[in-house]
Formats: structure tokens, sequence, C-alpha cells
């Protein structure tokens, strides 16, 4: 289930991809069933989603691989928790969930935002300005960025956010240009996000400011395919925080991105969100071969006993929370629309939806001064 | 006045939940520990629970309450306020008043429906210690109204007391004292009932300009 026409239908053709070259590869497994893929489309309609999983799941189907944004997970759940089906989430997002009735195989917060913060406030600079589509995605991101970044001595000078789709981002670049960060922190999807891009860099071009240099912008989604959508004027230079990028150098991707495209020769290319799905049809199918049944409660069990040797690396699920240990990477864009990776974990990281372990206990204020002055 | 601060990550907690129908509260169990929350489960006997909080620690514990048992607590939470030492989630099956006022009583924040919804503990736990939080700093701002309310009249002396021996207007008197009680780092109200008492056992108090006769806590 994947809306592989509307605002962020790039992304989503490159995950269905993923999809569909893991399920092409099943009979690798020797198992003694195979897969039919039922593929569907919402078109980026929220009610639509809904109304698919209804559909699916009444015709008998108990695992759907599908949604990008949370607001279609967090819209499609609820279905799936009643009629006990399990929802294979293949998308980094913003933790704060753990449905017994969903295995994530996406990034969780801390292995995407938290390294980011780390990064940039070591090497670029601690006044971030954050910008971001309007929906639970960018708001929940920038909570968890903004307390990160002022309780690690870092500022967020301003947030502002644009509705799905808009492409209307002349006065964001402005107020950007206004307030001089030393970079900015970008959570637009889709075609929010190339408009950004391109207008910033022109925006910058006309000021005499090498945008790449003097205001990096940094995401926690930005990947391949994503880039060739921006077009080469501002392609480059653009961090992104991930735990896939196709230029990784290993024998498990060299398989993978090849394999890809040569089935997909008309794109979209690969992209983390294209290797997350790949991981979670390939962990499906695995789990069913080991269960030997479709019922949910046995393919969960299953799925926890898998270790998948994947393109980004070694992945599996977190029995307790449902979500995949990756591997966390920060990568550099290029003019070829590809990314240098310049930084790595050197093992998978377990996942933390809830950043039990990597939060303080409290609520960071940002807005409260830590003296008053008294008269 | 600053309000607390949300309490937002509950690693470290300890839920005692206090339930006889333990499959009812499986998910909240399971939730809790991707919290980082463990889970202990006091006993139940016929149908009766008595809980002694005064060894709960509000900074770690959280109790879960079935409102379809027969609860005591000891002691039991302030009266007026319903303020219980630690959090207090209640666990709701039957809906009637009478099983719900017994939460309130407890002093209930947050409730969960049994059986329990893995995704409804979050919000649960949220709103119940961040309620706690607020209820019990509201709780002590109140505490401290009361105490300058029964302070004025001590105020209103000393300053009468103060104009008459220093030859000063009121307002002059009430920034004395105010500037006065800072020194001592005591509240104004019991400087202001303590420059009574050294008033009326040293009755000379003639000087306009030197400072009270008080000791002075920051003087060497």
């Amino acid at each position: 289930m994947f809306s592989t026409t509307g605002p962020y239908a790039v992304v989503a053709r490159s995950m269905l991809n993923g999809a569909l070259l893991a399920c092409r590869e099943s009979a690798a497994l020797g198992a003694d069933f195979t897969i039919e893929p039922v593929v569907v489309n919402p078109g980026g309609d929220l009610n639509r989603y809904a109304e698919l999983s209804q559909e699916l799941i009444a015709s008998g189907i108990r695992h759907v691989v599908g949604c990008y944004t949370s607001s279609s997970r967090k819209e499609v759940i609820p279905c799936f928790e009643k009629h006990d089906a399990l929802l294979w989430y293949p998308s980094h997002y913003e933790g704060f969930e753990s449905s017994n009735n969903v295995i994530y195989t996406g990034a969780s917060p801390n292995q995407h935002v938290l390294p980011l913060v780390a990064h940039m406030l070591a090497n670029v600079g601690p006044r971030a300005f954050c910008v971001g589509s309007n929906y639970i995605w960018a708001w929940e991101n920038n909570r968890i960025f903004r307390e990160a970044m002022t309780a690690q001595g870092g500022q967020v000078l301003a947030e502002r956010y644009a509705a799905i789709g808009d492409t209307e981002l002349q006065q964001v670049v402005e107020a950007i240009l206004e307030a001089r960060p030393n970079f900015v922190f970008n959570n637009l999807i889709g075609t929010s996000a190339y408009a950004f891009f391109r207008l910033f860099r022109a925006a910058c071009k006309e000021r005499g400011i090498d945008q790449a240099k003097s205001i990096p912008v940094a995401s926690c989604t930005l990947s391949e395919p994503e880039l060739e959508e921006i077009g080469e004027e501002a392609v480059d230079g653009h961090l992104s925080s991930s735990v896939y990028f196709s230029t990784l150098d290993n024998p498990a991707n060299a398989v993978f991105t090849g394999t890809y495209d040569a089935a997909f020769p008309e794109g979209p290319s690969t992209s983390a969100d294209a290797e997350a799905s790949y991981i979670a049809v390939k962990l499906l199918l695995r789990a069913l071969h080991d269960a030997g049944t479709d019922e949910v409660a046995a393919v969960k069990q299953a799925v926890t006993r898998q270790r998948l040797q994947a393109p980004q690396g070694d992945v599996w699920i977190d029995p307790q929370t449902l979500h995949a240990w990756l591997t966390p990477r920060i990568g550099r864009s290029t003019e070829k629309a590809r990314f240098d990776i310049i930084v790595e974990e050197p093992a998978p990281v377990r996942p933390d939806p809830y950043l039990v372990t990597s939060s303080p206990r409290y609520a960071v204020s940002s807005r409260t001064p830590n003296l008053r002055v008294v008269r | 006045m600053m309000a607390p601060r949300l309490l937002q990550n509950f690693n470290g907690g300890r839920a005692l939940i206090v339930t006889a129908n333990r499959s009812a509260v499986v998910s909240l169990d399971m939730t809790l520990a991707k919290l980082g929350v463990t889970a202990e489960y006091p006993e139940i006997v016929d149908a009766r629970a008595e809980i002694d909080f005064s060894p709960l620690n509000a900074e770690r514990d959280i109790v879960f309450i079935d409102g379809d048992l027969d609860v005591t607590g000891t002691p039991e939470p302030d009266e007026v306020s319903r303020l219980p030492r630690v959090p207090v989630i209640g666990l709701v099956g039957v809906e009637a008043p009478s099983r719900l006022r017994n939460l309130i009583n407890l002093g209930a924040t947050a409730f969960l429906r049994k059986p329990v919804h893995g995704a409804a503990v979050y919000t649960a736990l949220f709103l119940g210690i961040n309620q706690f939080l607020l209820r019990s700093d509201m709780h002590g701002r109140l505490e401290d109204m009361e105490r300058r309310r029964r302070g004025r009249r001590s105020v209103v002396k000393a300053i009468i007391a103060l104009m008459t021996d220093a030859g000063v207007d009121d307002d002059e008197a009430y920034n004395r004292l105010r500037r006065e009680s800072m020194r001592a780092r005591l509240n104004l109200e019991d400087y202001c009932e303590q420059y009574l008492r050294s008033r009326a056992t040293t009755p000379d108090p003639t000087a306009h300009e030197q400072a009270l006769p008080l000791p002075r806590a920051d003087r060497k």
C-alpha cells in the first residue's frame, strides 16, 4: 500500500519497487508457498488509506507492507488492531508509538535525529532554523531536535511549517536568510522539500552566499530519488541522517542496487525507504517460512528470530518494541545525486522509539531561562 | 512563578499494579516495560487491597489501582486536596459512580479502561504523572498562600511599629522590612513576627537610618 501518485509519490514508488524486488526473490527462500503481492495506491489521501486497509483485510490479507507518512500510519493502525492484522511499516519516523500490530523496519528517532544533532553541534554550529511539513512527523521530529539541541547548548531560532505539497516557500527562505542560522533542519517532505531546496539555493546565490558551506540544510528524510527531483542546480552539499545510502560499499548492497536497477530501469533509484521496504518484505517472507503459517501471533514470534544480511548491514527486530536494529549514518549529497558517507556507526544500534535511554527525564524548555533577575 | 516541568521519560520508574484481574493488564505490563517502567503486583486478599503509601517515592513510583477492588490506602491522602504521596492511575472496569468516586478519593489523576489497551498507556502515564506534579505544585502554592495569610497581621503590625519607631511613612517601612527580611533570608511574615518579638524585648528602637535590630544572615 504505497501512494505512488500524490505529493510524496517519488519516495513511495521507490518503496514499492523495493518491496516488489523482495517478492521476486522469494523463490530463493525454498519455501513451499508463493507470494502474490496485491498493490494498492491511496494516492496520498488519508481517507483512502483506512478504506483500502479495511478492504485488504476483509479480502483475507493478514500482512500489509506500506505507508510512508506517519499520519497515514496512524490512520490505519486502528483497523489493523481491530482485525489483528499486521502492518509492516517501512520508513523512518518520529517514534513514540509501539503498536503490537506493526513491525517497524525504518529508523527510530535515536537512529536518525539524535545522531544528526550530535554531528551538527560538533561540526557545523549551535544555531538552527527548523522547517517542516505541517503534520505529526515534522512537529515531533522538531520537538526531539529542539530538546536535544537545547540540552547540549544549541539553539533553535525559529520553526516554520508548510502544508504537505505546498511549494510557495519564498517567505520561509526570506525568514531563514534574515535569521542567519548555522544550518537549517529540514522536515519538509516530497514536493515541498524539493521546491525548498531549489528556492533556498537560488536565494543564497543571489546574495552571494555559498549555501552548502554557509547555511547547510540537514534532513532525516532526504534520499537519492529526491536528490534527482531537486535537479542539478541545487543537488549537492545537503546532509542527510539515514540508515542506508545507495553508495554503501558492501556485497549485499552491490547485489541489491544491481538487481534493483536492472528490475526498475525507469527508476526512481534506491532510497533508504526502498531498502526499508525491501527489508520488511524479506523479513515477512522469512517469518512466514519459519512460522509455517500467516497467523499474526506466530509470524510476530518468528520475525524476532530472523537476522537479515541487509544492504545496510545486519538487521533484526527487537522483540520488545518490534522496531529494527539499524546502523545510523550521515551522508552529504553530491552533484551526481548520491551521498558521500561522512559518519557511520560501527554496529547496528538498538531502536529506542520512546527515547527511554536517550532523552532527559523532564521536557526541556528553551524559553525558560535558568536564572531570573530579581530586583 | 514557574510551572513545574513536564515529565516525559518514565525510564527507571516502578509501577505497583493493584488488581486481581491480571489478564486485563497484560498490555499494560508489556507497554510499561517498553517505557522502562518495571511492574510489581501487591498481594490482593479477598478482593481487598491495602496499600501502604508511606514508603513510596513520588520520584519513582506510580500506583495503578483497579477501581473494582475494595482498596484502602494508609495513610489516607490529604483529605482536602486528595493529594496522594505518589501518582495514582485508576483502572476502570465497572463504570459506576461509586467505583469512580473511590478512585477520585484515592487521588487518581488519569484512568485506563480494562482490559488495558497498549496504545493508551503512554497517554495515561503522561497525564497521570504530570497532573500529579501540577497538583503537588498547586498544593505547595496554596500552603504558601495560607502561611502568608496567617502572617498578614504581623506584617501590618510591624509596618505600624516601624513607622512609629523610625518616623518613616508606610511605604518606606514596608520597603525596609522587605529588604531586611531578604538579608536575613526569612520570608516577610516570619521576619515581621521576629521583629515584633525582638522589639517587645528591646525597648529602644530609635535608630532612624540604621539596620533593624535583628541578626542578619549575610553579615560576617
